[in-house]
Order: C-alpha cells, then structure tokens, then sequence
C-alpha cells in the first residue's frame, strides 16, 4: 500500500472531523467531493490548509487544487507532482 | 386614516472614497476608488491585497473616545444624518435606532487579543466595546433616540435589513423616525477570514468581469433617517426620497455559497417589488450586491434575469469604491441609491472590463445621467441572508400597507439548556480557572443532528437547530429569527486566537464561516426548508425580544406564514472571566448558555398568545414610575398575574426590576436560576411564561433591561 495514499486518508479523517470514518472505508479512486465522501467547498480549504502544514505545498488559487481534490489518489499525485524530491 | 408610509429625510456616510454625502458622491463620478494598503494592523501573510480604509482621524471629527472603531464610525455617519435630516425637538421615546453590524467591536477586541497572546498581559479594556449592539447603544443614548434599537447581526446583508426593519417599526407604528444603517470596521477576522476562503482578488475587486477572483474588502458606515411621512411632512422635513419596498429570504442552500440559480435573490427582489406595489419594469437601476467573487456574481446575475426577463436595468456594483464593508454594505449602498435619485446620475461600476459569457450582462461603465423613479439595492450574506430595497422619488405614490393579522399563537416551544451547574474550564491563552456554571454538555438526542450538522455546524448552530426542530416542522414561507448577544463565540476565538498565534499561517477557513452571529438563523434555513425573512438580532439582553418583535412583525403583515424565533447563546471564556470581573453575577447567579426557540403562527389554536411585544430605552438614572407606567401603557395589567424578569445579571438590574415589579403590584418571578445569565436568557423565560400560562395562570408580562439601555416588555396570556 501506498504509504502517502494511506497518510492521506488519516489526514483527511483528522482535518474534516470525518468521525465515523476509517482510513480504511476511503476508496482512494473515489471523488472526494460530491459524491464519495460528499465533501464541499469548505472541506476543499480546509484541505488546502492541510497540504500547506504537512506537505509545504501553497496553493493560492482554488481552482488550482481543483483537479488535485478529484480523489485521494490524484491528490498524493499532487503532491508527489509538487515534492519530486519526497 | 392614512396608512403609515416609511420615507427618507437624511442621510450620512463615511468610506474610504469619502467623508460625508457630498465627497462620496463626488468620488463616485470622479471615479475614484477607497482601495489602497492596509495601514491598520501588519499583516505578514496577505499584507499585498488592496483594501479600502477610512483614512483620517476619528477622533478628530469628533467621535466619540468611548467605543469601538464601528462605533466611532457609526456615529460619525449618524450625526451628519441627523444634520441633514434638521432633525430636532424631537420626541424621543418616538426616535428609534435600528442598525446592522456584522464585527462590531472585533478590531478592538483583536488588539486585547494580540497583547494577551504575544506578551501574556492581561489587559481587557478594548474588549469593552466588543458587542455590535454598542454602536446602536452609543448613537441613540448620544442623540436622544429612546425608542426602539435594534441591532441585527446577518452578515453582508446587515445594513440593507436593518434598513427594512426600520421601515417595519415606522408601518407598525413602533416609532415615527428611525436612523437606520450600519456599520462596520476592518478587522482582523474578517481579513484574515475572507482570504483564509480564498475571495479576495490581490487585483481589488472586478465585478462581474470575466476575470474577476474575489472581493475586496472595505470599512465604513452609513445611516439613513427614515420617518413616518406624515410624521415628516408635519415637521417640514425635506423627503429625500420614499423607501417603498423591502424584502427578505434566506436561500436555506449552504453557509456561504449562494444558490446557484439565486433562488433567495430571486424571492427577495420578488418579495420587495410586491411590498413596493411595482412590477420589474418599474425598476430604473440596481445597486447589485456585485462582491466580485465568481460564485455570487454569477448567481446574482442569474437572478436579475430570472427577475427581469430580458429587460434587466442598467445596474451597477460600487463595491470597488468602497471595497466590501460587510454589515456597512447594505446601508452604504442605500445612501448611494438615494443619492443618484437626487442627482439623476448612475454610478458605474468599476472593475468591469469583459463581459462574463456565463453571466451574459454588462454592468453601467460609465458615470451618467439617468431618468430614475425607482431603484433597488441588493444585499445577499452568509447564510443565505438575502436583503432587498426599493427606493423611490418622492413624488410616486405611497404603495399600500398589509393588513395586519391579530392575535400570533405560540404553536410550539424548543428548548436547549443545561442539566444544572457544572464545571466550566477557561482555557488558555486566558489564566485557567474553573467557573461554576450552567453548561449544556451533550444536548443532542439521537438523530436531532445529521453527521454533516454534527462535523460542521458551529456549536451555537447546532444548539439552536435542536430547540427549533423540537418545536415541529417549518413551512417554506416560515420567518426566522433567532437573537444572540455574543454569536458563535467559541469559533471565533477559536478563528482569531489561531489567526494572532500563528501569523495568519494555518487558518481556519471553517471557523471563519462559522463566526457570523447568523449561523444559528442561517442553519435553521437550511436543515428545516425555512425561506423567508430570516434574521438575527444581537441586541444584549433583549436579543430574544428584538426577534420575537420581528416574528410577530411577519406574521401580522401576512409575510410569513409561521415563525421560529428564538434566543441562543453560549459560554464564552473571555465574557465569563471579564464579566465576572467587572461584577456580573454578584448575587449568586451564575453564568450559562442555552437555546430557546418558539414557533408562533398567526391565529389558530395553540399553547398560548403573544398579546404585546415593545421595545425600547430607559434612561439614566433609572426611573421605577415611568419605566412601571411604560408597561402599565402597553399592556392591560388586570390581565395578568406575574411579572417574570431577567433578574440575576447584573445586579443594579436586580434593584430595578425589583422596584418596577413593586410599583406594579406584581409578583415578581425570574428564570436565571434555572438557565444561567446569558444575554438571550429571556428566550428561556418566555418558555417559562409559556408554561404558566398552559398551567393556569391568566397572563405573565415578561419584563427583559439591557444593561446598555435595551428594554423589552412582551405578554403572553391563555
């Protein structure tokens, strides 16, 4: 298993008080927002929060993050994108 | 008899393009926009966005050393109201005060906050001026206006609905003159709160551009004298112009973004053009809400088409003038409204360059000259909080007022509130300590909170959505209107502390949203399906009572079909350590938090009437024969049995009600010491009334003093 795919999903657990989920009910090619978790446009800043706290990673813009937040798996994408030296 | 008809006699405005009416006006046809640096507070992580500050000295101008920046700001505007309305001589128990704040005091409080935080000190004094109820409290005891005064708290939407609540109190005969507006200062939170959402453009704001990526924001305030025009007309006061529609919703759709169709704008415009007798056509010109950010332009534009078909108005958002002043907006804009009536000339709308093809719309480009009779400003927040104004010549007739409906029922009652005492931790960066006080601990029932209210509501949020879901279900055309004298206070220390200790590194753009003192009416919109006026009043302890004066106020013109008004607030650890400081809960009361919510419809069976609700001011020193003969005016005494007071606060209020109940010949019978002192406490002592009245007795008064010079008297009766 993907160890930043599995970092992810506690973290995203941890930041979106998402209580009554565990790492291991995320499908990390499912869509984060919408559907799947039915996550919002709030969920997605808070994110943008955590990605700058943990993986130093800025986003300024949310449309930028847009396509990273399409599902955990594309967000470890991400950030391996942003991080090549991780 | 002539129906009472609200029209506008003065007005007053400060903003960073302009101090007074005419510089603003002129700023407006130079083309000038407020935006430049922020000067007010180093701010190492968003310092480069541009924003609109007042620049000069307040006190210079004259304002008042004793208040907050809004508070200065706010009087500033109103005395140059009051000079341009020659407003003088007036009776002041007829002059009321209603306002719209959405910071109040927060950059006073924030300046206590970064000493407390970077050096440890305890220093509490700027704190004093926390509460957005004290601008209302300043102006009208400064000015003499002893009427009603009311304070609402909806975000953006603020100054547009205080504006429409004046105008309710002159049709019902609450007052002959209001100064209506609002006002709010730069702070902290809201800076770092707007950018922590990612909506401020680093360009200044581009409405309805194609380009355009978000607000900017602004400070100021501004004040209309809306009067009664008989009332007006016998005095031989100018008309400025006549305020001829208002109207409210709430899109019950998320906490900040818009519905995207803009199904509440939609219902609020509709809502204003009905009160104002006008068909769309009828409409010259709009002030759009126009913030900048994609989400609202795009749904606003929906909207005004939706509204006027393929014949939109030439319209025009000024915000890149007067950058976004949150609860100052509304009123800002009114004034503006009122201004190009008077001058025949539009505004343009700066910022725009290209049309947006999902939008489909051009805003006025240029400053010029216009043929207007009608116009209409909109004001949308958080929330949902939708507000909508129509200004008219004054020449134009006088639309028609409702009939009003007698008597409002109370058709259920929702309460929220602690077990007893407990113990209360305050928690860093404030000394810890532990309070003995009425804490509500886990208050949800099984399945009264959906997973999502339970991980994202605010506290305060989800405490009042359990009371008013226990009073049964809402209507679509259901009023909300939910009091509170401190707001989400734990979210926003929560937001503020995180924001000082870390730099404005790591925000928290959930607590931001869960800050504005509308959560609690905005959520009960949106879990309950309830899309009409929706308010929330923040007027200390007579917060409940403003509410319910409101409720009542929808229910009897026939804007609503049913009610849920209410009062939530909860501990807060800076409030209970300095009040308790300064004095409060002397007499062995003790400090608590709750939520309260009735249900009231107009006429049919119920648990019981609402037969009397008035508010107003006493003065100082405090007189027990007027205040007694006051009450004794507004409701039938033999009526009732029981006067039930806020008794347990503070205690020179102890000693006046106290005093009132005697000279009355009451029995006097309070409920703090089943709820705990809070600033809506009251909301829990009209349940308490209600329960008497269901057990017997023939009537109870409730009888509510602000500490601030608020006072509220309502009657419940089988």
């Amino acid at each position: 298993m993907d160890q930043l795919v599995t970092d992810l999903k506690s973290r995203i657990i941890e930041t979106l008080k998402l209580q009554d989920i565990t790492p291991g009910q995320i499908d990390e090619n499912a869509p984060l927002f919408g559907s799947g978790l039915g996550l919002d446009s709030i969920d997605a800043l808070e994110l943008v929060v955590m990605l700058e706290k943990h993986y130093g990673i800025v986003i300024k813009d949310i449309e930028e993050g847009r396509p990273a937040f399409a599902s955990v798996h594309a967000l470890a994408e991400f950030i391996r994108a942003k991080q090549p030296t991780k | 008899m002539t129906a009472r008809s609200p029209v506008i006699t003065g007005l007053g405005i400060i903003t960073a393009p302009g101090c007074g009416v005419a510089e603003v006006w002129s700023a407006l046809r130079a083309g000038q926009s407020g935006l430049g640096a922020l000067t007010l507070f180093p701010s190492p992580r968003y310092g480069q966005s541009p924003i609109a500050e007042v620049r000069g000295d307040l006190l210079a101008l004259g304002a008042p050393v004793h208040g907050s920046r809004t508070d200065r700001l706010v009087w500033l505007a109103a005395r140059e109201a009051i000079e341009s309305a020659q407003l003088r001589d007036f009776d002041g128990e007829r002059a009321g005060v209603s306002l719209g704040g959405s910071t109040g005091g927060s950059f006073d409080s924030e300046r206590f906050l970064t000493t407390l935080i970077k050096t440890g000190k305890l220093r509490p004094r700027p704190t004093r001026f926390h509460e957005c109820a004290n601008a209302t409290d300043l102006v009208a005891d400064s000015f003499g206006f002893y009427g009603p005064g009311v304070t609402v708290a909806t975000a953006c939407s603020s100054g547009a609905l205080s504006i429409a609540t004046a105008a309710d109190m002159i049709v019902a005969g609450a007052a002959d003159v209001m100064l209506a507006g609002g006002g709010d200062s730069v702070s902290r939170m809201t800076w770092g709160g707007f950018h922590s959402l990612m909506l401020v453009d680093a360009q200044g704001c581009r409405p309805f551009d194609v380009a355009r990526a978000g607000m900017s924001l602004g400070e100021g305030a501004a004040i209309l004298v809306v009067e009664e025009e008989q009332f007006a007309r016998r005095r031989g006061a100018t008309i400025l112009a006549r305020l001829s529609g208002w109207g409210a919703s709430c899109d019950a759709f998320h906490a900040t973004a818009p519905h995207p169709e803009g199904s509440g704008a939609v219902a609020a415009m509709r809502a204003a053009l009905r009160r104002a007798n006008l068909t769309p056509a009828a409409i010259d010109y709009v002030n759009a809400h126009g913030t900048g950010t994609r989400d609202n332009d795009l749904a606003e534009g929906k909207a005004l088409k939706t509204v006027f078909g393929d014949r939109v108005p030439p319209f025009s958002s000024t915000k890149r003038f007067f950058g976004h002043s949150l609860g100052a907006s509304g009123a800002i804009e009114a004034v503006v409204c009122v201004a190009a009536l008077r001058h025949q000339e539009l505004p343009a709308n700066p910022g725009f360059s290209d049309v947006d093809p999902a939008i489909g719309l051009t805003p006025v480009t240029e400053f010029q000259p216009a043929r207007l009779r009608h116009v209409m400003s909109n004001s949308f927040g958080f929330g949902g909080n939708n507000a909508v104004l129509i200004i008219s010549q004054p020449d134009t007739p006088a639309p028609p007022v409702p009939a009003t409906v007698q008597p409002i029922v109370v058709t259920g009652v929702g309460v929220v509130c602690a077990p007893g005492v407990s113990d209360y931790q305050i928690k860093p960066p404030l000394p810890p300590a532990t309070v003995p006080a009425f804490v509500c601990g886990e208050f949800a029932g099984p399945g009264e909170l959906d997973p999502m209210q339970r991980r994202r509501a605010s506290r305060l949020g989800q405490m009042t959505l359990v009371a008013a879901k226990r009073c049964g279900p809402a209507t679509a055309n259901t009023a909300v209107a939910i009091g509170t004298g401190l707001g989400c206070v734990g979210e926003a220390a929560q937001f503020i502390e995180n924001m000082i200790a870390k730099d404005e590194g790591e925000p928290m753009p959930a607590r931001f949203i869960n800050s504005v003192h509308n959560v609690p009416a905005g959520l009960i919109g949106m879990a309950m399906g309830a899309r009409g006026f929706n308010s929330a009043p923040t007027c200390r302890e007579i917060s409940f009572e403003v509410a319910l004066w409101q409720g009542c106020d929808q229910l009897a013109t026939g804007s609503a079909d049913a009610a849920l008004v209410g009062g939530a607030d909860e501990l807060g650890k800076y409030y209970v350590t300095f009040a308790g400081r300064w004095g409060l809960w002397k007499n062995a009361a003790r400090p608590g938090e709750g939520a309260t919510v009735v249900r009231l419809a107009p006429g049919g069976p119920g648990l019981a009437r609402v037969t009397a609700v008035r508010l107003g001011r006493y003065r100082r020193p405090f007189d027990v024969g007027r205040e007694a003969a006051w009450i004794a005016e507004t409701i039938d005494l033999k009526q009732v049995e029981v006067l039930m007071t806020g008794a347990g606060g503070w205690p020179v209020l102890d000693e006046h009600y106290t005093a009132v109940a005697g000279q009355l010949g009451l029995p006097q019978q309070t409920y703090k010491q089943l709820c705990g002192d809070h600033y809506s406490a009251s909301a829990f002592g009209f349940a308490q009334a209600v329960e008497l009245v269901r057990g017997g007795c023939r009537g109870v008064v409730l009888y509510t003093l602000s500490v601030s010079g608020g006072k509220a008297v309502c009657c419940v009766q089988p």
